[in-house]
């Protein structure tokens, strides 16, 4: 008996702290889309669908999500070219590209608060850095922040920035693991650098492409913190990710109902794309080489 | 020998008893607050006085970030159970907490304290909702104008323009625009939202009537007031878009001499002093149409989940920080107004009054300041209208179209609340 109950045992701490900060708050997430709570009042009434019934029916619920699909159409496929792009200059193992491995992955490990408030003050208008070299070359300035169009790419741009390292590592990795003799027989049959790459290196690197795919996505739907520190979703609305929504709908108006809601539906949007990559991407990944 | 050792234990713990209790029986009251700098340091020195006076009580205070920072960590804090004692809270968002029973009923403290005798009429008004005390004023305030001597000089103003209307403002900012912008200093910083508050007010108008609650935000005045503080970042470029999505950031700008007027509480006069020294003069808020201006700031507030007791220690504390002696040594230290008739005749205010140009300019507003309405809602409003403003000051929506939107979703949330 005691055999039989001994790996439960063993993995019976990592479950219960799953089951706690993961699975009881998607359940009780769940609940409260439901109910109607301001935090301050005890009672949490019943409301049925009404919170996203009233999600949906907003305007400003759109504009987020095209927003948000905006930041994530452009900020993905940026992210996994650079990174490949770069990880193929560094997967030699020399002691530069080992020195400029670790300087990529260093912002990826920094506080992003601290990388937002830093590129807060680059991008300031009046006293950033960034208009400080575009006087040097006689340009105007430029209302990085607070010009609507501008300040989604500046978001997108420092993002990268922050998570550019780990792609490159994990795109190194998948590299590094195609075997040379591939390589060699494609020279034997003068195969051309483009060519190799479209046909050697992209479909053997695939399985890394696909899992930092799904990684990206999800994550570039999440952002959060850099948006709260720079913009707080503004001007205007122009970088009010869903996550920045949620927080301010949950935790600046204290509308948990509807807060709730949207987090709710923000799961369903990431199940369905993953389910969508998967049935897209899926046949196109192959394990072996 | 066991009854020996048995009286020799009792003996023990009553001498540890005696040592250990009075120390414990000094009550602990949490204490958020929003006051760093200046402020910090001047509210430091009146819990030091305080707790040297009641050694009874120890004052556990905490800087917790703004007036918004305070109302969200607040709401989050309250379900935690994990509230303070006492709070913080800005003049037109304790309503939402006192509607919903998060505050103590302060009345029975308030009509027995002298104190009640002592507050201005105005201080007075503050911390009443629905009939009833729920926080006993703390810092007050109301707009006021700030402006740089010597950038004035420099933009050619060998005496002070007139400051009055919208049109003078706009006339001296385009001014030191054109003539200043070069070495990147901006005319005026973009107003803040309790400036913007009191321009509208300024312009014989008001965002929510204080009497009846009404919602004025598509009133012609209001709209032309908030058109005019578009114009100044959008149409006419004197005042700089930093400002407008972070308002810090027009203060931090004015205090670093790179902007010639800036219209901001009279809370900023010690940090703006201690900045610009000399170099700072302080006017009266334009009056457009009328003189008008809101009263703003704070008071103090206690959690009904606190135990009576330490009640009963919190009101001791906030009542002290509205007495003479610790609002004027406030008073003095950042500009906000005297709260209590006693203050202004003691030493350490006179001798602010007479020492530091200016910080009487907030005093005498006093006869055209005016309460503001603070039903719940109000927390949402000011929340929704930083995004309205941005909107409409980044030129992304016309004035008129944003302001009738936001009067519709004001109305419709203060009807669902």
């Amino acid at each position: 008996m005691l055999r039989k109950l001994t790996p439960y045992l063993f993995v019976a701490p990592l479950i219960a702290f799953i089951a706690v900060f993961t699975y009881v708050p998607i359940v009780s997430s769940l609940n409260l889309s439901f109910r109607e709570w301001d935090f301050l009042t005890p009672n949490m009434p019943f409301v049925g669908l009404d919170n996203y019934r009233e999600l949906l029916s907003k305007r400003d619920f759109w504009a987020s999500l095209h927003v948000t699909a905006g930041f994530a159409a452009i900020s993905v496929p940026l992210r996994l070219a650079l990174a490949l792009l770069i990880a193929s200059y560094l997967t030699r193992e020399t002691l530069v590209s080992r020195l400029l491995r670790g300087a990529l992955f260093l912002p990826y490990v920094t506080s992003t608060v601290s990388i937002a408030v830093v590129f807060s003050w680059v991008f300031s208008t009046d006293y950033g850095m960034a208009n400080a070299a575009l006087r040097f070359f006689g340009v105007a300035k430029v209302s990085w922040l607070q010009d609507p169009t501008l300040a989604l790419w500046v978001l997108i741009f420092v993002n990268t920035w922050k998570q550019l390292g780990y792609d490159v590592v994990i795109y190194i990795a998948g590299l590094q693991a195609i075997p040379q003799e591939l390589y060699d027989a494609a020279a034997v049959d003068g195969g051309r650098p483009g060519h190799v790459f479209r046909r050697v290196t992209m479909p053997l690197v695939m399985p890394t492409t696909y899992f930092l795919l799904v990684i990206s996505v999800i994550e570039a739907f999440q952002v959060f913190t850099i948006v709260n520190v720079m913009t707080r979703g503004g001007p205007a609305g122009a970088t009010d990710l869903l996550v920045n929504q949620l927080y301010r709908i949950g935790f600046v108006l204290f509308d948990i109902g509807q807060g709730s809601a949207l987090a709710v539906i923000l799961f369903v949007l990431l199940v369905a794309l993953a389910l969508i990559k998967s049935r897209i991407l899926g046949k196109r990944v192959h394990y072996e080489a | 020998m066991s009854s020996r050792f048995a009286s020799t234990v009792l003996a023990s713990l009553v001498l540890l008893a005696s040592t250990i209790l009075p120390a414990s029986a000094a009550v602990t009251v949490k204490f958020w607050h929003s006051f760093n700098k200046e402020g910090g340091e001047a509210l430091d020195k009146i819990i030091a006085s305080f707790e040297a006076a009641n050694p009874d009580v120890d004052v556990e205070a905490e800087f917790v970030g703004n007036y918004n920072d305070i109302v969200a960590k607040l709401q989050a804090a309250i379900p935690a159970n994990r509230a303070p004692d006492a709070v913080i809270l800005e003049v037109t968002r304790y309503g939402l907490f006192a509607d919903r029973g998060v505050l103590t009923d302060l009345t029975p403290y308030f009509d027995a304290d002298p104190l009640k005798d002592d507050l201005y009429g105005y201080a007075r008004e503050i911390g009443v909702y629905k009939g009833k005390n729920y926080i006993v004023p703390f810092n007050s305030s109301t707009p006021v104008l700030y402006y740089n001597k010597d950038i004035f000089a420099r933009a050619g103003y060998t005496a002070e323009p007139p400051l009055k209307t919208f049109d003078d403002i706009l006339a001296v900012s385009r001014t030191i625009t054109d003539k200043l912008g070069a070495d990147g200093i901006t005319g005026i910083a973009a107003p803040g939202q309790f400036a913007r508050w009191g321009l509208v007010m300024g312009n014989d108008s008001e965002l929510i009537d204080s009497k009846t609650n009404d919602i004025l935000l598509d009133t012609p005045n209001t709209i032309d007031a908030y058109k005019w503080m578009s114009s100044l970042v959008y149409e006419h470029k004197v005042a700089s878009a930093d400002g407008v999505t972070e308002e810090d950031n027009g203060r931090d700008a004015f205090l670093a001499g790179k902007v010639g007027i800036m219209l901001n509480s009279t809370g900023n006069y010690g940090g703006s002093k201690k900045a610009l020294g000399d170099n700072l003069v302080v006017k009266p808020m334009p009056c457009n149409k009328v003189c008008s201006v809101p009263i703003g700031g704070a008071g103090i507030g206690i959690l009904a989940s606190s135990p009576k007791d330490v009640q009963d220690a919190a009101y001791k504390f906030i009542s002290y920080a509205a007495s003479p002696e610790a609002n004027a040594t406030w008073f003095a230290a950042t500009g906000y107004l005297p709260i209590n008739k006693k203050s202004a005749a003691l030493p350490v205010a006179a001798e602010a009054l007479k020492s530091q140009p200016g910080i009487d300019v907030a005093i005498e507003q006093l006869p055209f300041a005016h309460g503001r309405a603070r039903p719940p809602v109000v927390t949402w409003m000011r929340t929704t209208e930083y995004k309205m403003w941005e909107a409409m000051a980044l030129g992304q929506r016309g004035v008129e179209e944003t302001m009738k939107d936001f009067a519709a979703q004001t109305r419709a949330e203060a009807a669902r609340q």
